[in-house]
């Protein structure tokens, strides 16, 4: 890759603003954090306005979740990575909604950060265990329709944490989990209201191959 | 039902897995309120057969006694069992055998006798007949052992007294309570047979048969104090006679009423003993299984076999802790029992230091506490067997409630071993 990603934290303590810059820098290739605040102006001053990326906590000093803040975020079409401690599967699901990219609990680890953030950088969806959970739980009435497969692929993710477990269980390989689950995402992120980066995330599947312009 | 183990040997994984699967539809249904009760089910079913010959007995006459002798279930099947009823059942039987012999042999004679002097005889011969008759009648319940229904007892009795008076007003003159009066003394018996299951109706007919006959007696002209004398010696004689017999059915019914009561007091009692054994061996058996592993390791490590230095000791210790935890968690009311079980298995693995996450995922589903067991069953073996690091997860949806652990393996660390637990509700 030409440049390195680059990435802004928004988030109210400061250590877990260090550690998140820590984890990020230790990843391979490292992710650069140019800015950091304990509020979203960190996302919109300076270095961090044009961050590749936003690392979002979404209880931002309060106990009512930032919607507004992620979804002028979202709006403008910056990719955010909502980072919460929260593991609330409805709140997981109004963050996809309003236009997230990715939506993990602190109780997740470096791992699962460095690769969302490497993933939102490129427009491309992660889906870790519990938002795989979110999902998998998902009885609202706007859902969309998922294959028997996809499901399981939900269930399996959720409760077995490691893609080669699904892989191995469901007879399929770990590649094919992994698109399984981005054509999961693409049907969600082709539902509720529009988003440019729901768009970008659509196009980028495309893109990709992973669907097809018939599909839409 | 235990641990499909699926262990992938090929090795390409490096982890292991087993499944546990607590699939067991309805289980709920099939295995919970209702089995606490299955003794008392059972219980009939052995019985049934044994009182079902008698059952028809026990539900008719003594029934009539009074309605706390009236048990609708099968528990009066017991009841026949007892003399006072059987007794009481047979003596109405008896009592319509007296009429049948007492018509044609005390009565026929004398009808036959005076024939021609009866005014007119055809009155008289009437009278007999339908007197027959009813006695016929009254056979069709009373040799099944039913109680006569009360629509046939009142016109029974009405007919029976109006024959009564139509074979009297036909007495040849200075006959009365004498040999041509045939039908005073047998009406008694008609009634009797009739009114058994009804005393106030028995003695008002009674009163009346007896009054209508003193009537009919007293304005056939004045009679002399012989004739008074015969006359009160006759009706006496049979009165008393059938008011004694009257006197005997009620004292008869009275026991055989209390006789049901007590039968199904004793059915009541035995069922309610025998649940209350079923509920004490439940309770038992139940805390056996919750208690699992820890009286047997108490015992172990009071007398000495169980070396708490061994690791296997403090793992069983660990398991038989995180069990009684998790008993403790049961009887608490919370809104998400499930979650809250899961939750105290975790605690346990956290004191020993594994570092263990819970992931939670779709709305509370209601899962019977027998099912909860065998999930977080799954839970406490799977975290005992942790070394440092767990996942819990539990995943519910309304067709599927799935709980998986996935943690390393105390005897090769870098194996990931997976265990879950899943079931459905109907």
């Amino acid at each position: 890759m030409a440049t390195r990603v680059t990435a802004v934290v928004v988030d109210d303590h400061p250590a877990v603003r260090a550690g998140v810059a820590y984890w990020l820098a230790a990843g391979d290739p490292p992710i650069d954090v140019v800015a950091e605040g304990e509020d979203v102006k960190a996302a919109w001053l300076g270095a961090g306005a044009t961050a590749d990326v936003v690392i979002f906590d979404l209880h931002l000093g309060g106990p009512a979740p930032a919607f507004g803040d992620l979804r002028r975020l979202a709006e403008a079409g910056r990719r955010v990575v909502v980072y919460s401690m929260r593991s609330d599967d409805d709140v997981a699901l109004q963050c996809l909604e309003l236009g997230a990219l990715c939506y993990l609990t602190k109780a997740e680890g470096a791992g699962h950060l460095v690769e969302a953030t490497r993933a939102a950088a490129q427009d491309r969806p992660y889906t870790p265990p519990s938002l795989a959970g979110a999902l998998a739980g998902d009885r609202s009435e706007t859902r969309p329709a998922l294959s028997a497969r996809e499901a399981e692929v939900l269930v399996e993710w959720f409760q077995s944490e490691s893609k080669e477990f699904v892989a191995h269980r469901l007879g399929i390989s770990a590649s094919t989990v992994n698109s399984h689950l981005e054509r999961i995402r693409v049907k969600y992120a082709r539902i509720g209201r529009e988003a440019p980066t729901k768009a970008a995330l659509v196009a980028r599947a495309i893109q990709d191959g992973l669907i097809g312009v018939d599909d839409l | 039902m235990r641990e499909t183990a699926e262990d992938p040997a090929d090795g390409a994984q490096g982890s292991g897995e087993a499944t546990v699967s607590v699939t067991r539809p309805g289980s709920a249904g099939s295995r919970g309120p209702k089995g606490t009760f299955s003794p008392a089910v059972r219980m009939r079913l052995r019985r049934d057969p044994a009182g079902g010959g008698g059952a028809v007995a026990g539900s008719g006459f003594p029934g009539a006694a009074g309605p706390s002798a009236h048990p609708a279930t099968p528990n009066a099947a017991a009841a026949p069992a007892d003399p006072a009823i059987r007794l009481a059942t047979a003596i109405r039987i008896v009592l319509l055998g007296v009429t049948a012999i007492i018509q044609p042999g005390l009565g026929l004679a004398p009808l036959l006798r005076h024939h021609p002097a009866y005014q007119p005889p055809v009155v008289a011969d009437l009278a007999y007949g339908v007197l027959a008759g009813v006695t016929a009648l009254c056979a069709l319940w009373v040799l099944r052992r039913k109680p006569i229904p009360a629509a046939v007892a009142a016109g029974g009795a009405f007919v029976v007294l109006l024959a009564s008076s139509a074979a009297t007003a036909a007495l040849p003159p200075d006959s009365f309570f004498r040999e041509p009066h045939w039908s005073f003394g047998l009406v008694g018996w008609h009634l009797l047979v009739l009114l058994a299951d009804r005393p106030p109706a028995l003695l008002t007919a009674l009163a009346a048969h007896t009054a209508a006959s003193v009537t009919q007696f007293l304005l056939g002209g004045t009679p002399t104090r012989t004739e008074l004398g015969d006359a009160a010696i006759v009706l006496f004689g049979v009165t008393v006679f059938q008011l004694a017999i009257a006197g005997l059915i009620r004292l008869l019914d009275r026991r055989a009423g209390e006789a049901a009561a007590a039968a199904a007091e004793r059915e009541r009692l035995a069922t309610r003993a025998a649940l209350a054994a079923q509920a004490g061996r439940d309770l038992r058996t139940g805390f056996a299984e919750q208690l699992g592993a820890t009286l047997p390791l108490l015992a172990g490590l009071a007398d000495g076999t169980v070396d708490p230095r061994t690791p296997d000791a403090r793992a069983r210790c660990a398991l038989a802790a995180a069990q009684l935890r998790r008993l403790f968690a049961e009887n608490d009311d919370v809104p998400d029992p499930l979650v809250h079980e899961v939750t105290a298995c975790l605690d346990v693995a956290e004191r020993r230091g594994v570092a263990v996450t819970l992931a939670v995922s779709g709305d509370v589903v209601e899962v019977p506490a027998e099912a909860r067991r065998e999930l977080t069953g799954t839970v406490l073996t799977a975290l005992a067997a942790a070394r440092t690091r767990a996942r819990v997860s539990v995943l519910r949806t309304p067709e599927l409630v799935r709980v998986a652990v996935v943690a390393d393996g105390r005897a090769e660390p870098e194996r990931q071993s997976r265990m879950e637990a899943q079931w459905r509700p109907e």
